[in-house]
């Protein structure tokens, strides 16, 4: 498995991943460290099958600390097709050289593989937006702190 | 550059996905991502070298660290080629090393174990790079579109430590003897501009490359930008570089070592070089393996099944 799976009709490119998404003129600002104005996605408001893959994603933990990949900001979003069972996870990672790369999008796979519904999983990887601390969830902040991480 | 108002993934395309490529359009992709790819990994190889012998143990963590990044970097532009089908021990393990595209300047072995020798080289490349990075930010593929910003994020650390490094040793900040560092900056300097020019080759692509917008920006622009900015920069420190800023294109093509990297062709460095970084690959046979390490999952789920 890696990102270089693809939807067949290429709806994995960044520019249609956050197609019917409201649109803000002033990206710019978000562009370095800034975060994005639709991240970090948290399954809030899902539903179904949806719902039970977001529930799946909070049980994966960053390797190195007691932090779900949810609420470290990395899941961009989450599709369920309900009459296949496709599921697709968009994430991404901290930093392009993190040695755990497939290990965290294999246990991403697993995870969302064992959901009641889901026939098959295609995990995305994207780098853009890109990743910043501001994509950290509270929940994910709190954690670090207690793990004695300043955020 | 455009994208200062457009961001990747608000912005439209000229070309499609990997599947979507006509046949010019994906050898121009391909041409463009082999540089790209082979450049950070070879480079990020040589770095390895410094990990322990760094003058200082912060610059053994940091080449270590800008190692780790150009590996990083090398496995974001390879998973572009897999888009194609390649698979990772194509790309890297088993490609015959006249295959490997990158400059010759990163496959140079360093002169007596010179500290100035990777400095040099850092900063010519690094300077290189962001040029390079800042063209990308136009391309018309949107897979490298993806992945540019990513990458230039993390390269704004690697020009400064070449810089502060650079600076430091030209002014004999580092060194009993004030003249012995900037000797050897001018040494390293003498040793690599010709090389360091061997990122500017274009290959048989490269009309392509820019006419389908994979890198709107020609290398022959890059190269003059390259110039403006290393040559005075350098001079500053008191270098002597064998080019103006400004030199004739030809005058500047002169100076070009015979082996150009970008069409296959490298210097005697670089089948030592190979025959190490695939050493561990042939000793282990894993001809048949996509990669080198075994799934740590896999080694459990095994019921702990040898690594």
């Amino acid at each position: 498995m890696s990102d270089a799976e693809r939807p067949e009709d290429g709806d994995a490119l960044p520019d249609e991943t956050f197609e019917d998404e409201p649109r803000y003129c002033g990206y710019t600002e978000y562009r370095s460290g800034g975060g994005h104005p639709d991240l970090p996605r948290t399954g809030e408001g899902a539903s179904g099958i949806e719902a039970r893959v977001w529930d799946a994603l909070y049980e994966v933990e960053d390797p190195e600390m007691p932090v779900s990949v949810v609420d470290l900001g990395l899941i961009y979003d989450v599709y369920v097709d309900r009459t296949s069972g496709e599921a697709r996870v968009d994430m991404t990672l901290t930093y392009t050289g993190c040695p755990a790369r497939d290990y965290l999008l294999s246990s991403v796979e697993r995870a969302v593989e064992n959901v009641d519904g889901v026939e098959d999983v295609l995990v995305n990887l994207l780098w853009s937006p890109e990743w910043s601390v501001e994509m950290v969830t509270e929940d994910g902040r709190e954690a670090l702190r207690e793990f004695g991480v300043a955020i | 550059m455009a994208t200062d108002e457009t961001l990747p993934w608000d912005r439209e395309y000229a070309l499609g996905g990997p599947d979507e490529l006509s046949e010019r359009e994906q050898a121009a992709v391909e041409a463009c991502l082999r540089a790209l790819a082979d450049d950070e990994f070879v480079l990020a190889e040589r770095y390895t070298e410094w990990q322990v012998r760094g003058p200082t143990l912060e610059s053994d963590l940091a080449v270590a660290n800008i190692a780790q990044d150009e590996l990083g970097h090398a496995r974001l532009w390879y998973d572009l080629l897999e888009d194609f089908g390649y698979t990772e021990s194509e790309l890297i393990w088993e490609r015959p090393l006249g295959d490997f595209r990158h400059a010759t300047l990163v496959e140079r072995p360093f002169e007596r174990g010179d500290w100035a020798d990777a400095i040099v080289r850092g900063f010519l490349y690094d300077e290189f790079e962001h040029l390079r990075l800042d063209a990308l930010t136009e391309t018309e593929y949107p897979r490298i579109a993806d992945r540019v910003g990513k990458v230039q994020g993390e390269e704004h650390y690697h020009r400064e430590h070449a810089r502060n490094w650079l600076e430091r040793l030209a002014t004999g900040a580092v060194d009993g003897d004030p003249a012995n560092g900037h000797r050897r900056v001018q040494e390293a300097l003498d040793r690599l501009f010709p090389h360091a020019l061997t990122l500017f080759a274009p290959t048989v692509y490269e009309p392509d490359i820019v006419e389908l917008g994979v890198r709107p920006t020609p290398l022959s622009e890059l190269r003059e930008a390259w110039l403006d900015a290393v040559v005075p920069e350098l001079e500053a420190l008191g270098f002597t570089v064998p080019v103006a800023p400004d030199a004739h294109p030809e005058a500047v093509d002169t100076l070009l070592p015979a082996e150009r990297g970008r069409d296959g062709s490298h210097t005697d460095a670089w089948p030592d070089l190979y025959d190490e970084l695939t050493f561990t690959y042939r000793q282990l046979d894993r001809r048949e393996a996509p990669r080198l390490m075994a799934d740590p999952d896999d080694a459990d789920g095994d019921g702990g099944a040898p690594r």
